[in-house]
């Protein structure tokens, strides 16, 4: 197919630049021309994301990402691309997501890059991959970008995961092409990336025609598929292009995206990278690495703050919550990458938080104009970044901090939160002040505000914290209320913090995760926490276990033309 | 060296509990043990007596003269159930017995840890003293020229100030030294009574100015130590001395309690009953210097413990001593309807200016009397230090070592 | 403004407490509570008596014994540590030659709270066993060792109570407060350990208690004073000068006890322990009982023979080993093991677990050598006197309530027995309660300067050597 118009975004020629660093970090940070594997095509209100992967472009040595299949550095575009959908082509309201190849689709996550990848490695890549694929849902469900598979050929495993993801997926109906997940009879693991859940969960196939579409390899094609279920149309290769173009039509009739929206350009967020340090112009992240913490230092907004819309679009990229939020996915995507060893992330705030709150303010009274709205969306992505973060959290509340309103949300997503009472210093005594925003502007993926989260969603506790918004809290009062664990005063402070830290690092990190992932997420579920729940939980197993990794586990021995050989033992 | 002679510490194993505290406490690592006993080794013990008080039982504080090249090994020492016996000083060989009259006889008859615990050298400034000019086979003759009782007739203690003049023999004498006196006649068992040691109540230039005389302060001894009934041959024998009468004086004895002439020097006295002699001498020598116009512009504190004013020898001439002269402080332990009062109370209550003077380079202490003060004084001293922010421990060893801490205790 | 209390003045230390508001607030909370502890919990109608005590005033060997008469609710409790030993390294474990930990590390809080909160339990625990003793002192001189060692319980309650303030935040002042609400023998609140809800019921558990249990004390101080977390490790290693008064405050009671009864036996020229007791001295039949006792629950108090505590404990360099710095092996004990009892087939057998785990036994039996060696001495007092009878420590196993050999009856002999055998036997291996009465008879109170109750010998020296009829105690 041709999806070639006159905007489209060409791949670069000459060197082509790398998401390694000299370093050998991983930078999430990329744009368009820099694109390896995607394109993106505009007609008016219908992006076109193209995937046409350079197998030789591969992030890591040691595979070849043929037939489309990706790794990390092809989701690190796919994340951007989407991205520059929202900010930078206000116009858009469908998506559709294809292939630029001929009878292939998507292969999903490339098997070889699996095989020699460590499990935190395969781990920490599914979950920026399930944090994109979520993404979608997101827009579509909050900003109305709607998202159309338009499946070209065969697509498999996380090439359907993908397809998943969308609002609607329409089938080539070939003959050949097919829809697959064939993970469990192939590679002896999940379709981990929102797969078995989205099939079950989103899309209502009956679980035992899912249980032989997840045991079969070749997958299905055609009518069958579109009679289980698993795609929503099917077209045949003559009229499958103007079925897309009619179904992305379609799709972007019920958007609100406005047509007359002045797109913020995604200029490169800056970073200065230190040996112990990224500083970014909001947000600083001082990494110890002998402690295994890092410090994440959120500043308010300093000076006038626009208040208008116009105020809005002419700071464009450097409107502070959309600057402030920028910078932190940058930063949590690269600390949770490069520094895996690095256990526990305090936050912290520095500014007025007056600033803070009344930049807030601004959001809420704009919250409907699509540029706000997208922000806001950033910012509610960003912080269930923070929530799904394999890192014990640690909330410090100290003098100069500005724990109010969207910052304050920082603190509500800790495991725990110290918050430093000076009983002899009222002035100093650092505040923190709950405000609107904090009630459900960011709520988390289970739908929840942090609050609601923390309370049980317990109207007493709730309504005692909301009688208080808008007002500054002190420590005895904020532990009062239950917003804070702990409030140790100025002699007790440096011991309490220092301590609770030492005890925290000295504890295993498997079970730091998973005891803070089980606490984390205590109330309601959907398909968001059930993706990241239990089939992560259950993928993460398998991923470990010999029949997957052994020497003649079947993920190992893939395309060796081995049998792999099972311990038949179930556990 | 094979005369070399050591007061040798060891521990009783009959009385240690084996509770390790010795051996953890010790600096030098001296002290080991077995599962039988704890031990000292001579060779490493430096005699600092870090030891000494944290003991819980006073197994550590036992002390045996001996040939250091005869010191008992540690090897002996674990096989011991009990201490041997100590080794009278007649049966050491000749030439240990007078290395020993060389470093001063006299002071054989003190336990060397409580010596130890005081100065071993004399303050730098002092003067070179003259020690063992007569022993007991050439005594020198004295004629005894006064005989007064300086406590009141009625009160329990009769104390004698006795002046004995040595007409123009040899005796050069300086504050602090003391003679012995050897009481005429045999025990009973027909031996010849041993000396007595006295200090000297006089300074340098005689009891009277330009006269070749001393004093001493002598208690006529009634009880024994445990208070039975007993009657001192020596201390009655002088104490019952009249104008005329010929005494048998060896000496002098003391190469280390003596007085700086340094200036200005401040001098800290803590006495109880004849432990006054001393102290008397040296205020009595600065005193003539001051007249002399020779003032040495140096502090003089007395702490002077008695059980009455009645028993206090010299108690008037004292107070007729100017203020600014000396700073005299009395204790009093059997004053009627008072509270019982100790040197070491009366030195809490001034402990600024006590401390002041330890503070300060050119300050000398003097204590003298019974026994029983040493550890209480030592103690007031520590507290002063330590409640004012000095290292006792530090300090202690710093006057030790400079001859600014004398102890004569008996 | 807080008044409590005069930091420099009426608490020596050497922790530079004037300076430490943590730690000065942390006590004007808790000495108050401490002193309404003392005075209900503390020595039995003794608080308004002039009592010659040792004071410590500073850590140098001349400051930390100063004497005096003092009323004892106004004893100076201090807080003093070793001086630092500056470069020290941590000697044994995982970590064994890196620097010696100056705070409590986060990941070891929990386990050396516990440390911290067990032996800190046992102090005030003692106090409270023995608070009646004072009605029948035997002589105003072991009226005033009991007083010592009553105050310096206190003090080394103190030394727990600082490190919890100092080093453990919110949860160690807790845990403080908490050390002053558990009483010994209170059903509701009892102390942590068994041992330490009984009562000392008379002179002769109280000689027994102090040689043995406070022995027990001496050992577990011992392995703390090897930790790697300086702050206890001086704290203790200070405290060892202390407990070693009270163990001889045992050591030399027993010896007098034995003393008085060798010479009344010569005199009456008879070992018929009823002809003994009829004179009024302890028949040494009935010592060697007590002895049993107090010698069994004592070794009880090093815990299970095969401890997963005890190696973690070593591992991570929290608690070392007795004297750990003098012995000569690697200091990490992995792979090597050690010998404890069990029982097979009806008789002792010892069986291989890993050191690491058998480090409570190891200190038992260290603590056992050590034990047996006053036992010697007392036998020497026998020897001495002509007579013929000899003291003996019972077997390991015998009447143990923890461990593998809970349970199992075991003769002072170390045979296994049958229930049968050993309720036949009880009355001469353990303290009846007739033994008990009997011993109970002869307590009656002399506090007249230098007498002596009939059943016990006056000690060789005084206190600070002071005469024999020295007024240790003034009765106001």
């Amino acid at each position: 197919m041709n999806v070639a118009s006159a905007s489209e975004i060409e791949l670069s020629e000459g060197t082509p630049k790398t998401v390694t660093s000299a370093n050998g970090n991983i930078d999430y940070r990329t744009e368009p021309s820099s694109y390896r594997h995607w394109s993106l095509a505009f007609d008016d209100v219908v992006a076109t994301l193209s995937m046409n992967v350079d197998e030789n472009a591969g992030l890591k040595p040691g595979y070849k990402l043929k037939l489309n299949s990706y790794d990390l550095g092809v989701d690190i575009e796919l994340h951007d691309a989407v991205n520059r959908v929202r900010f930078e082509h206000p116009e858009v309201r469908t998506v559709v997501v294809t292939s630029a190849r001929d009878r292939i689709f998507c292969s999903g996550a490339n098997i070889f890059m699996l095989g020699v990848s460590s499990h935190g490695w395969k781990v920490n890549f599914c979950k920026f991959t399930n944090e994109t694929r979520n993404g979608l849902e997101d827009s579509s469900q909050y900003s109305g970008l709607k998202f159309l598979a338009a499946v070209n050929g065969a697509c498999a495993g996380g090439g359907y995961e993908l397809a998943l993801a969308c609002d609607e997926i329409l089938l080539i109906d070939d003959r050949s092409s097919s829809v697959s997940l064939p993970e469990v009879p192939l590679l002896g693991v999940l379709p981990g990336t929102g797969g078995l859940t989205r099939v079950t969960d989103k899309r209502h196939v009956r679980h035992d025609l899912a249980d032989i579409f997840c045991t079969t390899t070749e997958g299905v094609r055609g009518q069958k598929a579109k009679d289980w279920r698993l795609v929503d149309d099917i077209a045949k290769p003559a009229v499958f292009a103007g079925r897309v173009r009619e179904r992305a039509l379609q799709l972007a009739a019920g958007s609100d995206r406005p047509a007359d929206g002045k797109g913020v350009s995604l200029t490169r967020v800056e970073r200065k990278d230190e040996p112990y340090a990224l500083r970014y112009a909001n947000v600083t992240v001082e990494i110890d690495r002998a402690k295994r913490n890092a410090t994440f230092t959120m500043k308010a907004p300093t000076g006038k703050q626009p208040d208008s819309i116009q105020g809005i679009e002419a700071a464009g990229v450097n409107w502070w919550p959309l600057a402030m939020a920028r910078e932190l996915d940058d930063a949590i995507l690269s600390m949770r990458t490069n520094e895996v060893d690095v256990g526990t992330w305090i936050l912290k705030t520095e500014g007025d938080a007056a600033a803070v709150l009344a930049s807030d303010a601004v959001l809420m009274k704009h919250k409907d104009h699509w540029l706000v709205r997208e922000t806001i969306g950033l910012i509610r992505r960003t912080f269930s970044r923070i929530d799904v973060s394999s890192r014990s959290l640690f909330a410090l509340i100290e003098s100069e901090s500005c724990f109010a309103g969207s910052l304050l949300e920082l603190a509500l997503a800790c495991d725990r939160t110290y918050m430093l009472a000076l009983p002899d210093d009222a002035d100093r005594a650092p505040k923190i002040t709950v405000s609107d925003v904090n009630f459900g502007l960011f709520p988390m993926a289970t739908g929840q505000s942090r609050l609601a989260r923390r309370f049980y969603e317990e109207v007493p506790a709730v309504e005692a914290v909301r009688a208080k918004a808008g007002m500054q809290l002190d420590a005895d009062a904020a532990f009062a209320l239950g917003l804070v664990t702990s409030a140790p005063d100025d002699i007790d402070w440096t011991d309490e913090v220092r301590i609770a830290l030492e005890e925290r690092a000295a504890m295993s990190p498997d079970a730091l995760t998973g005891m803070e992932a089980n606490l984390r997420f205590n109330g309601t579920e959907n398909m968001v926490t059930r993706i990241f729940g239990r089939l992560t939980a259950w993928q993460n197993w398998i991923f470990q276990r010999p029949n997957a990794v052994g020497e003649k586990g079947a993920l190992k021995l893939y395309g060796k033309g081995e049998k792999s050989q099972f311990d038949f033992n179930r556990v | 060296m094979t005369t070399e002679v050591l007061k040798q510490h060891l521990i009783d194993p009959e009385i240690c509990i084996r509770c390790n505290t010795c051996e953890d406490t010790c600096p030098v690592d001296a002290i080991t043990h077995d599962s039988r006993n704890y031990v000292v080794d001579a060779d490493i013990c430096n005699h600092c007596m870090a030891c000494i008080s944290p003991c819980p039982t006073g197994s550590i504080d036992n002390w045996r003269t001996v040939l250091r090249v005869a010191a008992y090994p540690t090897a002996d020492q674990l096989t011991w159930d009990e201490l041997p016996k100590e080794i009278p000083l007649a049966d050491l060989p000749v030439d240990a017995v007078a290395l020993l009259d060389n470093n001063g006889g006299g002071e054989l008859q003190t336990n060397a840890a409580d010596v130890s615990l005081g100065s071993v050298v004399a303050p730098a400034s002092a003067s070179q003293p003259t020690v063992n000019l007569h022993g007991i086979k050439n005594f020198i003759s004295a004629t005894v020229s006064g005989n007064f009782r300086v406590t009141q007739l009625g009160t329990e203690s009769d104390t004698h100030h006795i002046v004995l003049d040595f007409g123009s023999a040899n005796f050069p004498v300086l504050e602090g030294q003391s003679l012995g006196i050897i009481p005429p006649g045999v025990d009973a068992q027909g031996r010849a009574h041993h000396a007595r040691q006295y200090s000297i109540a006089n300074p340098r230039d005689g009891e009277r100015p330009g006269y070749n005389n001393v004093s001493l302060t002598v208690k006529r001894v009634t009880t024994d130590y445990d208070g039975k009934p007993v009657r001192g041959v020596a201390s009655n024998y002088v104490c019952d001395l009249k104008k005329g009468d010929v005494v048998q004086v060896i000496g002098p004895f003391g190469s280390t309690f003596l007085m700086p002439n340094s200036a200005p020097s401040h001098i800290l006295m803590i006495c109880t009953g004849t432990g006054s002699a001393p102290m008397r001498a040296m205020t009595e020598r600065r005193r003539r210097l001051r007249l002399a116009g020779r003032d040495n512009a140096g502090k003089l504190m007395l702490f002077f413990g008695a059980r009455s004013q009645q028993e206090l020898p010299y108690f008037g001439p004292l107070m007729n001593l100017p203020k600014d002269f000396i700073d005299i402080n009395f204790a009093f332990s059997r004053a009627v309807n008072q509270p019982k009062r100790y040197v070491q109370d009366v030195m809490r209550e001034r402990t600024d200016e006590v401390a002041k003077l330890l503070k300060d380079d050119n300050t000398h202490i003097y204590v003298c009397g019974l026994k029983g003060m040493e550890a209480g004084v030592l103690d007031a001293l520590r507290d002063t230090a330590v409640t004012n922010g000095l290292d006792w421990l530090a300090l202690h060893q710093i006057f030790r070592r400079e001859g600014r801490l004398h102890l004569e205790t008996y | 403004m807080q008044t409590g209390i005069n930091y420099s003045d009426k608490i020596p230390n050497n922790v530079n407490l004037s300076e430490d508001k943590a730690l000065q607030r942390a006590l004007e909370h808790w000495q108050p509570n401490y002193l309404s502890w003392w005075n209900d919990m503390g020595p039995e109608g003794a608080m308004q008596h002039d009592v010659y005590l040792r004071t410590a005033v500073s850590v140098d060997p001349g400051g930390w014994a100063q004497f005096g008469h003092v009323k004892m609710p106004d004893y100076r409790w201090g807080i003093f540590m070793n001086p630092k030993e500056e470069g020290r390294t941590i000697g044994f474990g995982e970590h064994k030659g890196e620097a010696a930990w100056q705070d409590v590390p986060g990941e070891h809080r929990a386990n050396l709270r516990r440390i911290i909160v067990t032996q800190g339990d046992t102090e005030p625990a003692s106090v409270e066993q023995q608070r009646h003793l004072g009605l029948t002192a035997p002589s105003m001189y072991d009226l005033r060792n009991l007083f010592q060692i009553n105050v310096e319980e206190g003090r080394h309650l103190w030394a727990m109570v600082y490190l919890l303030h100092k080093h453990f935040g919110r949860d160690g002042r807790e845990e403080a407060d908490a050390l002053l609400q558990r009483n010994s023998g209170d059903a509701d609140n009892p102390r942590i350990l068994g041992a330490f809800n009984e009562k000392t019921p008379d002179w002769l558990a109280f000689f027994m208690f102090t040689y043995f249990t406070d022995r027990d004390g001496k050992f577990q101080l011992c392995a703390l004073a090897e930790s790697a977390f300086d702050p206890l490790a001086r704290t203790t290693k200070f405290m060892l000068t202390e407990e070693a008064h009270h163990m001889f405050v045992g050591e030399s009671g027993i010896s007098r006890v034995i003393a008085r009864t060798a010479a009344v036996m010569n005199e009456l020229k008879t070992d018929d322990p009823a002809k003994i007791r009829a004179a009024g001295v302890i028949d040494l039949d009935t010592i060697q009982r007590y002895l049993n006792f107090h010698y069994s629950v004592t070794i009880d108090l090093f815990g299970a023979d095969e401890s997963s505590n005890a190696a973690i404990f070593y591992n991570s360099g929290l608690k070392g080993r007795f004297e750990e710095t003098k012995r000569a092996d690697d200091h990490q004990l992995q792979g090597q093991t050690y010998g404890v009892l069990a029982v097979q087939n009806d008789t002792l057998i010892e069986r291989q677990v890993p050191m690491l785990n058998g480090l409570n036994e190891v200190l038992r039996d260290d603590y056992i050598k050590d034990s047996v060696g006053g036992v010697g001495r007392w036998n020497k007092v026998l020897e001495k006197a002509g007579i013929a009878f000899r003291l003996t420590v019972p077997h390991k196993a015998f009447n143990r309530k923890i461990g593998m050999l809970a349970g199992v009856k075991i003769s002072p002999d170390g045979r296994v027995v049958s229930e049968v055998e050993f309720a036949a036997n009880e009355k001469h291996w353990l303290p009846s309660v007739e033994d008990r009465a009997f011993v109970a008879s002869l307590m009656h109170r002399v506090v007249e300067p230098g007498k002596f109750a009939n059943w016990i010998a006056p000690p060789v020296m005084g206190i600070n050597r002071q005469p024999a009829d020295f007024d240790y105690v003034r009765f106001n």
